[in-house]
């Protein structure tokens, strides 16, 4: 273990004092209020839920927190002394870390280097001591009980989850007094997430403080000592999780009871009419050679659960052609159809809203017309001319349709929040109206009041006939949108729960044992 | 009007406040400059690069860049040079045949450069790279490195013709920019261009051929290459296996004065023909204010990294 036990960890139940204290914190970025009154204390050892919508101040609170935002006023004082942070630097030497959402790893060098970037232990000569380094990574993800990653490797060998987990180690090298996770789990699976939780246990026993910040109301009350809840740039209110609930949460966060939608027992639209069917389906990781079978029938919303890793974004994007798929039969309304190219897939009536929305869905730094009309240029042109005002009454149609906030349709999409994005890629594939939608994901990052008007409106499109398959880490997610759920493990589907049978247990029991199966032997 | 295109207006307007800007002191410290004769003369100068710059606009505004531009003028010029000293035909016949023959070479050899690095996934710089010594070398080749000269007179009259005291070749230029800026901004073509420059991965996966527009996108660089060749020849009257040696850099140094962004994505042709005349004015400019062509040089290369600074700045105040 690296991060050795220093003075913060006798000052454990010392005293009440907090170890991090803020008090009326605000943001302005031009004509938009960021933070608007943050007030929030964190006790030694204390791990602190902050949760919020997107867009509630969140990240530029962490931002302010780690140097790289100056707030316009407020006071923060860090172990009792005033804190103003220029740069992530300050920051660090004063003993406050961040592990950020986004991946700060160099995807070509090792994993070691990676972990010892800011410090690499080099000899007399500035020759690094590859040996003593290798060895102190070693040490460090086998403290977080990566044994299984060779620290030699590059990077851009491991998941998305491993990564996310270099991070942490790389943070608890340096000692530090508060420890910022800024949604660590988004990509990890419940036995990695478990994992973290037994790290976050042990920072706190040696008198560490944990800011973490997630969307899954279950992780804050599983791990966190008290939560603070964060609305429009302002506390809502901070309590001990012992004194709060579920419903309470989500009412702070949301400010209105929004969640009756979320609860609401979805009614199959399910119909008779296959509109794509897989047969011994293959894509290029594919190691099984009778691959992927399945029917998704008019009007259904099927969910496909599985670990990550499982295949199930390989397979959405073999169905798509963005990776082309290897072999087996692809039926569409009982037809035979090869795509070779997305464009292809595309032209068949299917639309899919991928995993990635940054790299993938959206053209960030284009406006959101030119966004919701991507995939559809040849309805808003003539003879390949652009016709601004259909583009613009496009946009603002499906703007209304999705409940869109936004500041015009020439905004860039990069000014959106999380789930006001997402909607601009629905919008996206809508404007072709579709048959088929494939959905990756459909609600990462996206905050409850979005989530809520996603839900309803995959229920609405479902009723209306489009056949939906959607993939998502968050079971309950599925257990409400789908009619029917089939489970993937090392790229098979390895079972199949109808509606009625639905209950996590069952489908993360088919999720595991199928990776057993496979590890077994 | 959108608040992307007014962006692009600003940044535009402000390039041009630093044309004046450059323009009213070149007036004031120098005798010659504003004279008729000198503008025109810088207007011809600037010609060539301009209508290369405004091919490397596609590619660079895609995310690519076209190192071959300056080997590829010179090829273009033998090919069409050896078609225009063809005994037995009319001035015309012979200057049509040229101009397509020019095009036709330029064409060929941008859809070359846009086909393998979009076909094998290769970056435009090592391609063009290569594309730069093939061309070179095919010139030398064809014309046994020799100089092709002695064209019909007229052709040459032309490449010095004026109207109301503007070059013709510069008007050429113009009307080259005034049709690119139709088709960046106003077409499908254009926006998917801009589209594949900021992120192209989700323009693959809403439907539409990257390679398509990618070697589309290296193809016009290719055919304005071979304009400028018809006009460098009708200028200087000779066609020569070692002319354009360094044009490519002085292009991609209009497209980037321009305020287009190397990474892609980000620009307009408006930027690069103001790029093209800072270039041009600081040329001839410092030139008549006693400087030597080695300090010019070395001036340009300045405006070329403060061109890149101050945008930068920019950005960051546009995005706050």
């Amino acid at each position: 273990m690296t991060y050795t036990d220093s003075g913060v960890a006798h000052q454990t139940g010392a005293s009440r004092l907090p170890i991090l204290d803020l008090h009326d914190v605000r943001k302005r970025f031009g004509g938009t209020v960021a933070l608007n009154g943050v007030t929030l204390s964190v006790a030694p050892g204390e791990v602190h839920g902050l949760i919020g919508e997107n867009g509630a101040g969140k990240s530029t609170l962490i931002k302010v927190l780690c140097g790289i935002v100056k707030p316009d006023s407020g006071a923060i004082s860090l172990a009792g002394e005033a804190y103003e942070p220029h740069t992530p630097r300050d920051a660090k030497a004063r003993g406050l870390q961040v592990v950020h959402q986004e991946f700060n790893l160099l995807p070509f060098l090792s994993v070691a280097e990676n972990i010892f970037i800011e410090h690499l232990p080099r000899n007399l000569f500035g020759v690094v001591k590859r040996n003593d380094m290798n060895a102190r990574a070693r040490g460090a993800l086998d403290a977080i009980g990566l044994k299984d990653i060779d620290v030699r490797w590059p990077v851009e060998r491991l998941g998305i989850a491993h990564r996310q987990l270099v991070e942490v180690a790389r943070a608890l090298m340096t000692e530090s007094r508060v420890l910022i996770l800024d949604e660590p789990t988004a990509t990890l699976t419940s036995r990695e997430t478990d994992r973290l939780f037994a790290i976050i246990n042990d920072l706190r026993s040696r008198g560490v403080s944990v800011i973490f910040v997630s969307h899954h109301l279950d992780e804050i009350f599983r791990i966190c000592d008290r939560v603070t809840v964060l609305r429009n740039g302002e506390t809502v209110f901070s309590r001990r999780i012992g004194e709060t609930s579920h419903d309470e949460l989500v009412r702070g966060m949301v400010g209105q009871q929004l969640q009756k939608e979320m609860a609401s027992e979805a009614i199959s639209s399910a119909g008779q009419d296959i509109t794509l069917s897989l047969v011994n389906f293959r894509h290029a990781q594919s190691p099984h050679a009778d691959g992927i079978s399945l029917d998704l029938h008019k009007g259904e919303i099927l969910g496909i659960a599985g670990l990550v890793g499982s295949g199930r974004t390989e397979l959405l994007r073999a169905i798509f052609a963005a990776e082309q798929p290897l072999s087996g039969t692809l039926l569409r309304d009982g037809k035979p159809a090869t795509f070779r190219s997305p464009r292809e897939a595309i032209q068949a009536g299917i639309g899919f809203v991928t995993e990635d929305r940054k790299e993938e869905g959206l053209i960030l730094t284009m406006p959101i017309a030119a966004n919701v009309t991507l995939a559809s240029l040849s309805s808003i042109s003539r003879v390949g001319l652009l016709d601004r005002k259909m583009e613009n009454t496009m946009t603002q149609q499906f703007g209304a349709d999705l409940k869109l906030k936004y500041g015009g349709p020439s905004r860039h999409a990069a000014t959106l929040s999380g789930g006001n994005q997402q909607k601009v890629v629905l919008a996206k594939w809508l404007a072709r109206n579709p048959q088929v939608l494939l959905l990756d994901e459909p609600t990462r990052g996206v905050d409850v009041g979005a989530k809520a008007e996603i839900y309803a409106l995959i229920r609405r499109l479902a009723e209306k006939g489009l056949a939906l398959l959607v993939v998502s880490s968050e079971l309950p997610e599925l257990m409400t949108l789908c009619d029917r759920i089939m489970v993937m493990s090392q790229h098979r589907i390895v079972g199949e729960v109808p509606r009625a049978g639905f209950s996590e247990e069952k489908i993360l029991t088919y999720a595991y044992q199928g990776e057993r199966r496979q590890t077994g032997h | 009007m959108s608040g992307m295109s007014m962006k692009l207006m600003l940044r535009d307007a402000g390039i041009g406040i630093a044309l004046l800007l450059l323009i009213v002191f070149f007036s004031l410290s120098t005798e010659h400059f504003l004279t008729p004769n000198n503008i025109s003369n810088i207007l011809t100068q600037i010609t060539i690069n301009l209508i290369l710059a405004i091919g490397m606009t596609f590619v660079i505004l895609i995310g690519g860049i076209d190192l071959s531009v300056g080997s590829m003028l010179a090829f273009c010029a033998v090919v069409a040079g050896t078609v225009l000293t063809i005994p037995d035909l009319s001035v015309f016949q012979a200057v049509c045949l040229a101009t397509l023959a020019a095009i036709g070479t330029g064409v060929v050899c941008g859809f070359l450069n846009g086909w393998i690095s979009a076909f094998w996934g290769l970056p435009s710089f090592i391609v063009t790279l290569g594309m730069l010594n093939i061309a070179r070398g095919a010139a030398l080749q064809v014309t046994d490195a020799r100089t092709i000269y002695s064209f019909p007179p007229s052709f040459n009259a032309f490449g010095s013709q004026m109207v109301v005291g503007v070059p013709v070749v510069f008007l050429i230029a113009l009307v080259l920019v005034a049709v690119a800026w139709f088709v960046l901004s106003k077409t499908v073509f254009g926006r998917l261009l801009y589209g594949i420059g900021n992120n192209e991965e989700a323009v693959r996966l809403a439907g539409h051929s990257l390679m398509f527009y990618k070697v589309a996108a290296f193809t016009i660089a290719g055919a304005l290459v071979g304009i400028a060749a018809m006009v460098y020849m009708a200028r200087l009257n000779i066609a020569s296996p070692i002319i354009g040696i360094g044009f490519e850099l002085n292009a991609i140094a209009a497209v980037i004065i321009g305020g287009t962004s190397l990474n892609g994505g980000r620009g307009t042709v408006v930027g690069t023909l103001l790029g093209a005349c800072i270039i041009g004015v600081l040329a001839n400019g410092l030139i008549l204010f006693g400087l030597s062509d080695f300090m010019r040089q070395m001036i340009t290369g300045v405006v070329i990294i403060l061109a890149v600074i101050i945008d930068k700045y920019r950005e960051r105040i546009t995005a706050s």
